[in-house]
């Protein structure tokens, strides 16, 4: 069992801000309110900032250590199938690509619901609709990604999800 | 780490994208619908319509869950094959993943089993699915037990075993068959 520092302190503020804001504004703000857009905002921003740490960020924490790859996802997939264990330190390959999709998917739910404040897109029926849908994605999206820590978890016999909260992986 | 082939790699892929978005609609569609029951007081709400796009969408997720099933079937033999190459590999690889299931192997006891089979000692075989040898050496007791052998040279005769047998003639297709032994019978009810 070797202690690994892996998730830096902004990582680990963003997951859980954005968890709270989002889970927030799905399902207990009104979504008329003021809070619901201010709370939009906020998860804007961190978004912004992510992107911005992804780029400048600690080792872990960069878009360069956990890039978009169909042949280490697959890789992954079979790691699954055949009952193997093979730990990844940082992100692992199909958890990048729901890093990806959850962050786009989180610029998309922004934008709508930005548009929807606007007079031009006010009261129009597909960006009201969009947004919703993209919702419904996102909320998908995130039981697949609470679903995927805990099967990984035990899989790999790591806690991940602990490991989100303290930042250091527990490797066996 | 295991390198797969273009080509697994790609209907690997277009799965997962197929049953992602499967997955999807038919969780959008299904609240839509919990929706429609929820207001069925509603002057223009049929339940014939409803119930069919109920059906509907229940048999979408279902396709969807038969295609993780067939994916993880497909994955997990291409990692069993993935360091057989002689001219054999694809009969003889059949013919193994049929025992595995004749003895009613657990996935992981499945891929030891393949890798043991290929003669690789149990500190490689550990290695390669990053688990502890203690845990390698358990599930290979399993698999003996399972398949009613007493070891490893035991369990490998036992594939030998039915080539000799024809069993692999068997699963050649007869033109190819007769075309290279064009005297021999093929001994298929071995």
């Amino acid at each position: 069992m070797t202690k690994v520092k892996v998730w830096d302190p902004v990582v680990r503020a963003f997951h859980w801000t954005v968890a709270v804001g989002f889970a927030a504004n799905a399902l207990l703000t009104d979504a008329e309110g003021k809070l619901h857009e201010w709370i939009g905002y906020a998860i804007f921003f961190l978004v912004c900032l992510r992107i911005l740490w992804g780029l400048t960020g600690t080792r872990h924490a960069r878009f360069a250590d956990f890039p978009p790859s169909v042949e280490a996802a697959v890789a992954q997939l079979s790691d699954m199938a055949a009952g193997r264990n093979h730990p990844h330190v940082g992100h692992s390959p199909l958890g990048a690509w729901m890093i990806y999709n959850l962050l786009l998917s989180l610029i998309a739910i922004c934008v709508t619901g930005y548009m929807m404040t606007t007079d031009t897109f006010f009261g129009i029926g597909w960006v009201e609709e969009a947004h919703e849908i993209l919702v419904t994605w996102a909320e998908v999206s995130v039981l697949a990604h609470i679903a995927g820590a805990v099967y990984e978890s035990r899989r790999l016999g790591i806690n991940l999800p602990k490991s989100m909260v303290t930042g250091y992986k527990e490797m066996p | 780490m295991p390198s797969f082939t273009a080509k697994t790699s790609t209907i690997s892929a277009a799965l997962v994208v197929l049953i992602v978005l499967q997955g999807f609609c038919a969780v959008f569609f299904l609240i839509d619908i919990a929706h429609d029951f929820m207001e069925y007081r509603q002057p223009d709400f049929s339940l014939l319509h409803s119930s069919l796009e109920l059906t509907a969408n229940l048999a979408l997720l279902a396709g969807a869950a038969v295609e993780g099933i067939f994916l993880a079937g497909l994955l997990r033999r291409q990692a069993h094959a993935e360091r057989a190459l002689s001219a054999a590999s694809g009969a003889l690889h059949d013919l193994m993943e049929q025992y595995f299931e004749d003895w009613g192997l657990t996935v992981s006891e499945a891929d030891v089993a393949a890798f043991t089979i290929k003669g690789y000692s149990i500190a490689e075989v550990a290695q390669m699915r990053g688990s502890a040898e203690a845990t390698v050496k358990a599930h290979l007791n399993a698999i003996y037990r399972k398949a009613g052998v007493t070891g490893r040279s035991q369990l490998a005769s036992l594939l030998i075993e039915d080539l000799m047998n024809g069993a692999l003639s068997a699963k050649v297709g007869p033109r190819e068959d007769a075309a290279r032994h064009p005297v021999q019978k093929s001994g298929t009810d071995g």
